[in-house]
């Protein structure tokens, strides 16, 4: 079948949907008999030549898309695969500048490459095996068993992938892990004193440029991380269901979905809403998300970023954040604990007020 | 038992005669949509007109990172709540955009401040008369079928008389030799319009529309540039939010043309495709924008990419694209705009509007583009 293959290269861009789909399109691709290229990991300097291409409005995602573009392009990779992820079921959309992926860079950059753009949209009726196979008719393959195969071999990794960030593993071991093809099963669970959960779309929770490096940042201080990886997509469909809502975007289960799982389990000491400035589902989602902690009494901070974000305020707002969680646990857990132990705490204090203002 | 008299409790049961209806602004819908809920037998409570104090209603009840439309709409359903109305009606296209979720995120604040009311709210999308009919058989329990001929009718006619005399306005505008003209004559419409209570009166309107017109003395020899406007459909069609750009340009000397119209949109939307022969607005940018966009996205984009295309070719001078801040669907138009711009040698100026829009310096960027836009005349006249 390999001398059917119109192209031997085919590059991906390190950045939207390469987060979460990322083992599948590993497998897909290596399946069909593809090199895969990817894009180097975002520093600075390609979120600056993304910057370049776009107008201002734009979001920080979407800059860093077209920087990811443009990095391809320069180790001279001249096919690229940008999907166009329109809608994910019936009448649930994406947000519109993920739909129009295709065309924002096919408009911007004035380089003559190939793009793969497949659609998915499933309330046209274009479901996901058409999406597939419309990738695989570009390539120049036809041959339907192939194509079936390539599916099934994307979705065992992708399935891995999941099974691994279910059970407990880290976003790049388990993505490293799925590629190499291993099943690698957490057995130990570390206990830490907070944890919080983030919801956030992968692009920006797990690229490290663009969240800061959030997540090593909030371990370092002792706190627990879940993410929406750590659920499966059922559990978060339930979790919105018994909240009352009713899902709308494409990525709703990653974000309001993931804290309504941990919302509803009390897991969590905490929600962390990561999101890019003017991102407009997410000014949708995280209103949503406030207005059940706040009946519920679940602290939560929003985070906004973008290209400019300084990493000392950032991290001030994250420690002051932590700092809260910690007063508020330490405070239900004395008033929890038996009375006369509360008595003798109280106790203390005031001894050591006393003796704070002897001296 | 317990749990189902709870929720009997919850819902707020009102009886067809006392609904008081009220709708969001956009446009003059408010003269069609009069019409067509009274004929139905209900009474209606129109909020006023857009304006800094409605805005700021808004802003200060909705969160932050939403666009500005959501804002006035949520001002006039509290304003309208506040003047007496206990319905409120309101269409939804989902997979647009944002717009999806409104009536969601508005029936959740007002009811966190306290208001009691109904919502009725009817899908865009797909078999959309039968869903329109329902909606308005659920506030009116009106089973008449002559209500309802006479409703749509009244409500379509007034619209076109409405739309045509826009257009004319915007023709004639630029050309009037005494200043105030057309301004005056197509208020008064406005107003016949509104008043108009027969069928047979409503079918005349638009033709008694173009006659008065036509009596406006204007320099018909006179070189006026034309601009398009295009952009995101609620700023286009509501004269506070885009500043009275209309006016602006034409006072300006400029002939303004907008192809989005609300009459053209609703007749396409709910027209059985069996009766609509003609090639719709959507049909035709769909067609001319194919060149640099390959699928819809959502909102207007995939038109305003189109109508572009299509004024290039129609020896239209230059156009003007405004849009919400943070407007998804016309962010995304902004990115391929200039490629269009540079392939069909056409200027485009892209305004970004919000709250704390300045209108000087609104009104200079205008200034300027139509400077570069006579002065592209005079070159290529050379």
């Amino acid at each position: 079948m390999k001398d059917t293959l119109r192209y031997k290269k085919i590059g991906i861009p390190r950045a939207i949907s390469y987060y979460n789909n990322y083992p599948f399109y590993y497998g897909f691709f290596k399946s069909l008999g593809l090199e895969i290229i990817l894009s180097d990991k975002t520093t600075t300097a390609i979120i600056n030549s993304g910057t370049k291409y776009v107008v201002s409005d734009t979001c920080l995602p979407v800059k860093v898309y077209a920087g990811h573009v443009v990095n391809l392009l320069e180790k001279g990779c001249e096919t690229i695969f940008i999907p166009s992820i329109q809608s994910t079921d019936y009448k649930i959309n994406n947000c519109s500048k993920i739909r129009g992926l295709p065309e924002i860079i096919r408009n911007i950059i004035n380089k003559p490459f190939t793009i793969i753009e497949p659609t998915l949209d499933k309330t046209e009726g274009l479901g996901f095996y058409d999406f597939w196979t419309e990738t695989a008719n570009a390539l120049g393959i036809k041959d339907q068993k192939t194509i079936k195969n390539a599916v099934d071999a994307g979705w065992k990794i992708y399935d891995d992938f999941m099974t691994m960030t279910n059970s407990g593993v880290s976003y790049n071991e388990a993505l490293q892990n799925a590629i190499e093809g291993k099943l690698l099963k957490k057995t130990v669970d570390i206990v830490k004193p907070l944890s919080v959960v983030i919801m956030a779309h992968g692009y920006n929770l797990f690229d490290e440029r663009i969240s800061l490096n959030l997540i090593k940042k909030l371990e370092k201080m002792g706190v627990k991380v879940y993410t929406s990886l750590n659920i499966s997509r059922e559990q978060s469909q339930e979790a919105l269901k018994k909240l009352g809502e009713i899902q709308y975007w494409a990525n709703e289960l990653e974000l309001t979905g993931c804290a309504a799982h941990y919302l509803l389990n009390k897991k969590v000491d905490g929600i962390i809403a990561l999101s890019a400035f003017g991102c407009g589902p997410d000014s949708l989602m995280v209103d949503e998300i406030s207005h059940h902690c706040k009946e519920k009494g679940m602290p939560l901070i929003h985070l906004t970023i973008d290209e400019h974000t300084g990493e000392a305020g950032f991290i001030t707002r994250i420690e002051a954040f932590v700092d809260m969680l910690m007063r508020k646990k330490r405070n239900t857990l004395i008033q929890n604990a038996k009375p006369k132990a509360k008595a003798d705490i109280i106790n203390i204090k005031k001894e050591k007020i006393l003796t704070g203002s002897a001296k | 038992m317990e749990t189902e008299q709870k929720l009997a409790e919850k819902e707020i049961k009102i009886r067809a005669k006392d609904r008081i209806i009220a709708w969001p602004r956009m446009g003059r819908i408010d003269i069609p949509l009069k019409a067509l809920v009274q004929s139905l037998g209900a009474k209606v409570v129109i909020p006023p007109a857009n304006s800094n104090e409605a805005l700021e209603l808004g802003v200060r009840n909705s969160i932050e990172g939403i666009c500005l439309p959501y804002k006035l709409n949520l001002a006039n359903y509290m304003m309208a709540l506040d003047k007496g109305a206990n319905t409120l009606m309101m269409f939804q296209a989902p997979g647009s955009c944002r717009l999806g979720n409104y009536t969601k995120m508005a029936q959740k604040t007002l009811k966190q401040m306290g208001y009691k009311f109904d919502m009725v709210i009817f899908d865009m999308y797909k078999s959309k008369m039968v869903q329109t009919l329902q909606a308005f058989w659920h506030v009116t329990h009106c089973l008449n079928p002559y209500c309802y001929y006479k409703g749509f009718s009244l409500g379509f006619n007034k619209l076109f008389a409405i739309d045509t005399a826009e257009r004319l306005l915007f023709y004639t505008r630029p050309r009037e030799l005494n200043k105030g003209d057309a301004e005056k004559c197509y208020h008064k419409w406005l107003r016949i319009a509104d008043e108009t209570n027969s069928v047979r009166k409503a079918k005349r309107l638009k033709k008694q529309v173009i006659e008065d017109f036509k009596k406006i003395p204007i320099d018909k020899d006179k070189k006026v540039p034309k601009v398009y406007l295009i952009g995101e459909f609620f700023v286009l069609l509501d004269p506070y939010t885009n500043q009275n750009i209309e006016k602006e340009l034409g006072e300006m000397g400029v002939e303004v043309q907008r192809q989005i119209m609300f009459s053209d949109w609703l007749e396409h939307v709910l027209k059985p495709s069996i009766f609509y022969k003609k090639e719709s607005h959507r049909e035709r940018c769909v067609k001319y924008a194919k060149k640099y966009m390959k699928r819809a996205i959502g909102g207007e984009c995939i038109e305003t990419i189109g109508d572009t295309v299509y004024a290039a070719k129609h020896g239209i001078d230059g156009i003007i694209h405004i849009s919400p801040f943070s407007c998804m669907p016309e962010i995304v138009a902004q990115n391929i705009l200039p490629k269009v711009s540079k392939n069909e040698n056409i200027p485009v100026l892209s305004l970004v509007l919000d709250e704390q829009t300045g209108k000087a310096g609104y009104i200079t960027r205008i200034e300027a583009f139509i400077d570069l836009i006579k002065r592209r005349q005079q070159k290529y006249a050379i």
